[in-house]
């Protein structure tokens, strides 16, 4: 999920902090034009806390293992605050620990951020199941819990696919990438019912804390 | 006597002295110690990267592979620098869009071991760090108004 440096060419990377540039603009933006800005920052803080150290969290899905992204999680919870948390997170994943890498933080950012937002915006469809309906807020955030890191997972196979060097054991590594997504597809299972607990914990306790 | 010592001594001398080349199907095998290098290439997780993909760049031209290779079960990988080529080889892992690169240096100031990670205890201790940054990050923007 997070792709490293060194194994992508440097167009891809480019691109990928053009997008990166552009969905960064168009969240604070958005996020300018709310009534507070600075309400939702500390809010986003903490989940940027946890996104950091959540890439520690592996799940074992023989015959590799996975670690979870919560970027559906940060979608569903911060709205627009969901991109600029991703970035600042990755951005210390990769300068403390080079998990990720800094010449790829832009597309790493993209792939984890724009679902992010996706996930959102697939919350926000509540509203039209009622917005007090425990099972609609529910439901809604398992989708978004599981669109998030589904897409995310996808978003960067087809990244790394298209991008493969020609030459050394191409199909090998193709076929490893191949496996490597599927393993994705228990985890979001377990991101989905994640992000529903929390979801589902936030409207009992505080249900100003969700967005939308 | 000493006539007898003498043919014998050269006798002797003529079959040791008879050339190697004299035998056809003789097989040069030469020696020479060299200096490999094995890498191992795991997860954070301590899992090995059994059949990841290795390339290896030599200082003198870093775009072109000088050896490509894949890792053993155990993560491993082993390669034999050449040494008229001093300065910093590269060797890049990677195995389904993991992986990373290390800088080896070859010549003068070959190291005999290093790696690109960090102890448990010092990911633990960064990790706070960045964490407690953020948390004070949010109560700083939480504080009630004065």
């Amino acid at each position: 999920m997070h792709i490293p440096d060194g194994i992508l060419p440097a167009s891809v990377c480019l691109g990928g902090y053009a997008t990166a540039g552009a969905a960064t603009w168009y969240s604070l933006r958005k996020i300018r034009r709310k009534e507070n800005p600075r309400e939702g920052i500390p809010k986003a803080s903490l989940l940027t806390a946890a996104f950091f150290v959540a890439s520690w969290i592996h799940v074992p899905v023989p015959p590799t293992s996975v670690h979870l992204v919560l970027n559906g999680l940060l979608g569903v919870v911060l709205g627009y605050y969901a991109f600029p948390a991703i970035l600042i997170g990755l951005f210390f994943q990769a300068v403390m620990f080079q998990h990720g890498g800094l010449t790829t933080l832009g597309v790493n950012a993209t792939v984890m951020g724009v679902p992010a937002l996706l996930a959102y915006y697939v919350f926000r469809l509540r509203n039209f199941l009622g917005k007090g309906s425990r099972v609609g807020t529910g439901l809604c955030a398992f989708l978004a819990g599981a669109l998030g890191i589904g897409l995310a997972a996808a978003a960067a196979m087809t990244i790394l696919i298209t991008t493969m060097p020609a030459g050394i054991g191409t199909e090998a590594e193709r076929t490893s990438i191949y496996a490597l997504t599927l393993a994705h597809v228990p985890l979001m299972v377990i991101e989905g019912a994640f992000t529903a607990l929390v979801a589902l914990f936030l409207q009992r306790v505080k249900p100003m804390l969700l967005e939308g | 006597m000493k006539q007898k010592l003498f043919v014998a001594l050269a006798v002797s001398f003529i079959l040791v002295a008879i050339p190697v080349t004299a035998f056809a199907h003789g097989a040069r095998i030469t020696y020479q110690t060299r200096t490999a290098i094995e890498i191992t290439a795991a997860y954070d997780t301590g899992e090995p990267m059994e059949g990841a993909q290795v390339t290896i760049y030599a200082p003198d031209d870093p775009s072109t592979p000088c050896f490509t290779g894949v890792c053993d079960e155990n993560g491993r990988f082993t390669f034999t620098p050449d040494l008229s080529k001093p300065g910093t080889w590269d060797v890049q892992v990677r195995h389904a869009g993991h992986g990373g690169i290390i800088h080896i240096p070859v010549g003068e100031e070959t190291a005999a071991q290093g790696g690109t990670c960090y102890t448990p205890l010092q990911i633990v201790l960064m990790a706070a760090c960045v964490v407690w940054g953020l948390v004070g990050t949010a109560l700083f923007f939480a504080r009630r108004k004065a």
